[in-house]
């Protein structure tokens, strides 16, 4: 059985040529893409648990292709991994704003990619997180088993870390949960630093679901420890 | 000199004229129409006053003497003699010679007056010109010396010299020449000294501004008050101010953009190099940590790994030629070589990219040999076939082709791509340039063909473009069939041993 079906972009011959040379050796369905347009394309037919995109692609930035496709296809949530040579804080949260979910600096090694695969396909078991099946919070209802928000009537999908994120939250709610514990629970045990990553989903969950996201209500930001979430019982 | 002799003669004639006046008035009051004494007297006297206004104070007098002579001559009794024993006489000479002498002062002020109010009227007309054309200059560039040329046209002066000592340069500007006032303008814009000539044919003035000199500037017969002078040399000024002021901040310009630059070449250096250096470590751990068992697909790795070392050690190869042809120490390593064997050399390189984009090599049979340092050239046609495939977009076809014609030998790579502007194929040979033109703003360090075209130059050849918007492009590397005088012996005996 596969791991996974993977999608992997990017304009170097000699760079998909590895991938795919490792990847089918470690179980999963490779898929690959020369240019922002064929991978659109391949994403119209086809479904894949995870994307690996080159930031720098030949005909065009992988960034802006990764905000594409999460406001052209909200209801296909693939994983996004952005891979780049630049690893500045401000590219990393420029990559994770744009709808990424993780971030691979390159030149990496093949256990690094791998751990990062796993972490971003790994689904936290149901029950694991202890959440309820659906919470409200003011005007907005979250809907754990259908993947959606509903805030003043609108409906939006979540992706895949986004719903872990918020559920593994709802499951402890109201109490201050650090930083490490957040990015491990979620991420899994590899992360830990990653604190950009904390802000950047935060700041996407807060737009999905608080009324004014610059004063948000409910999911709270603890200076210097991490975040909770206000659940009215 | 003859100027002077003009003036006499014309002085001399009036003094004639002035005579004739009198005499025309003594025949009329004699001859034509009879008058009395009295009525004489105040004719004679009008011709006096007419003359002073019209002429001046010297021609004035000689009527007047005139006038005494022929009114005691023709009406003082007893009439038909000179005697001036009368005091009648006196009395008319007193006359007549003070009203010369108070209307021609009279008049001449006038004169004066209205002369000089045209004169600062001029004046004014001509710093008003200098100082509109100070306020539209645009460029920082020769901002002096197109100051010198103004002021010798607008105040139409036969030689002007500015002084910059910032710079040292004498800005000269006029018709004439003014040879050996550099040492006064020098202790002008040093010692804020002003100097004039005896004859007041040569100023030399300090430019100040703020109290301290900033240059100096020498007229030849300027002709002007020296209030205009002040204001003339306040001008300049402000305008050697601005000028400094202008360079200053199109330095600071020219200082971001280079760093911009470095910044762009930076990015692309580093794109370029960790491209095969990210297979590299990708293969390599793989292999490292057993990621991989199966045997095929380890050995598709090792291939991986092995072919991006090769461009890795292409790329540093490259960039140490790069940095051999900036540091200006292109030394060339000639030999004979065959055309077609470049273009196939170059190809092989590409063949990983060409699976992408076909392309093709189509060279005209029987070419002769060229005399080139091989490395060097293989290096300006990767340049080339490097571009034509950034910039075209896949799957269109680039070709490569050589062919002789008029003692050249050009090897041309061919692209379908959006062409260049006629205006960006100069600039495009300029460091750091790269045309936003590709699709999706291609990498690249914007060094590729000016590199190409100093490798070409060292061989007396040169880069040729031939491109239309939206038509493709075409870039030939022209080399002479000729080689270079210097070259001659070692080409023969390569040639004979060949």
């Amino acid at each position: 059985m596969s791991a996974g079906r993977i999608l992997v972009v990017d304009d170097e011959p000699q760079i998909r040529r590895v991938m795919r040379t490792t990847l089918v050796a470690n179980g999963y369905e490779v898929d690959d893409a020369r240019t922002a347009e064929e991978a659109l394309e391949k994403l119209r037919t086809g479904r894949y648990d995870a994307l690996l995109l080159d930031v720098n692609l030949g005909d065009a930035n992988g960034i802006e292709l990764c905000r594409t496709i999460r406001r052209e296809r909200p209801n296909l949530e693939p994983s996004i991994l952005m891979l780049t040579v630049r690893n500045t804080e401000k590219d990393k949260v420029q990559a994770l704003d744009a709808g990424a979910d993780d971030y691979i600096t390159k030149p990496f090694s093949t256990p690094e990619l791998l751990a990062r695969i796993r972490a971003a396909l790994r689904r936290m078991p149901a029950g694991a997180t202890a959440a309820p099946e659906s919470i409200t919070l003011g005007g907005t209802v979250v809907d754990f088993a259908a993947r959606e928000v509903t805030s003043r009537g609108i409906k939006t999908r979540l992706t895949v870390k986004e719903l872990d994120l918020l559920a593994y939250m709802a499951g402890h709610a109201n109490r201050t949960l650090t930083h490490r514990e957040l990015l491990q629970a979620v991420w899994g045990p590899e992360y830990g630093d990653e604190q950009e990553y904390l802000r950047v989903f935060v700041n996407r969950l807060r737009k999905k679901m608080e009324a004014e996201p610059g004063k948000p209500k409910f999911l709270l930001t603890e200076p210097w420890v991490g975040y909770r979430l206000i659940l009215p019982r | 000199m003859s100027e002077r002799a003009t003036q006499t003669m014309s002085l001399a004639a009036r003094f004639a004229a002035s005579v004739a006046i009198v005499a025309g008035v003594t025949f009329v009051c004699y001859r034509v129409t009879p008058v009395n004494a009295t009525t004489a007297g105040f004719a004679y006297l009008l011709a006096v006053l007419l003359i002073a206004a019209g002429w001046g104070l010297w021609e004035s007098i000689v009527a007047s003497v005139a006038a005494m002579l022929l009114y005691n001559y023709y009406f003082l009794p007893p009439i038909e003699t000179l005697t001036i024993s009368d005091p009648q006489n006196w009395a008319a000479l007193f006359a007549f010679v003070v009203t010369a002498v108070i209307a021609s002062h009279l008049s001449t002020q006038a004169r004066r007056r209205t002369e000089e109010a045209l004169r600062q009227k001029r004046e004014m007309e001509r710093l008003y010109a200098l100082s509109r054309a100070i306020l539209l200059a645009e460029s920082a560039r020769d901002g002096a010396k197109e100051m010198a040329h103004q002021i010798a046209r607008t105040f139409e002066l036969p030689a002007v010299i500015l002084y910059e000592p910032t710079t040292g340069i004498f800005h000269r500007a006029g018709p004439a020449d003014l040879p050996g006032v550099e040492e006064k303008l020098k202790q002008a814009a040093l010692q804020g000294t002003q100097y004039t000539d005896t004859r007041g044919d040569l100023v030399v003035t300090a430019i100040r501004l703020g109290g301290k000199p900033i240059g100096s500037l020498a007229l030849v017969r300027p002709e002007l008050s020296d209030s205009a002078l002040q204001a003339l040399v306040n001008l300049v000024a402000i305008d050697l101010e601005q000028a400094h002021n202008r360079e200053a901040v199109s330095e600071a310009a020219g200082a971001r953009r280079s760093q911009e630059l470095k910044s762009t070449l930076l990015d692309a250096i580093a794109h370029e190099f960790k491209t095969p250096l990210t297979g590299m470590k990708a293969a390599a751990s793989a292999l490292r940590t057993g990621s991989v068992s199966n045997e095929s697909s380890r050995q598709e790795l090792v291939t991986v790994l092995d072919e991006e070392i090769d461009r890795l050690n292409q790329l540093v190869s490259e960039a140490i030629e790069t940095a051999r042809i900036e540091a200006g120490k292109l030394q060339l390593n000639r030999d004979w070589h065959a055309p077609e064997e470049l273009l196939t050399d170059v190809a092989r390189e590409f063949q990983a990219a060409s699976a992408v984009r076909p392309l093709g090599v189509k060279p005209a049979p029987g070419l002769p040999r060229v005399f080139v340092d091989a490395d060097l050239l293989r290096l300006a046609l990767r340049q080339l076939v490097h571009n034509a495939m950034r910039y075209s977009l896949a799957g269109t076809a680039v070709t490569m082709s050589a062919h002789c014609m008029d003692n050249r030998v050009f090897l041309t790579v061919t692209d379908y791509g959006p062409g260049i502007s006629e205006r960006d194929q100069e600039r495009i040979f300029e460091k750091f340039t790269r045309l936003q033109a590709g699709p999706g703003h291609p990498a690249g360090t914007g060094m590729g063909l000016a590199i190409a075209r100093e490798i070409l130059r060292a061989h007396g050849g040169d880069v040729i473009v031939r491109s239309r918007e939206g038509a493709g492009a075409e870039f030939s590397l022209a080399i002479p069939l000729e080689c270079p005088a210097t070259d001659n012996s070692t080409a023969t005996a390569i040639g004979e041993k060949q």
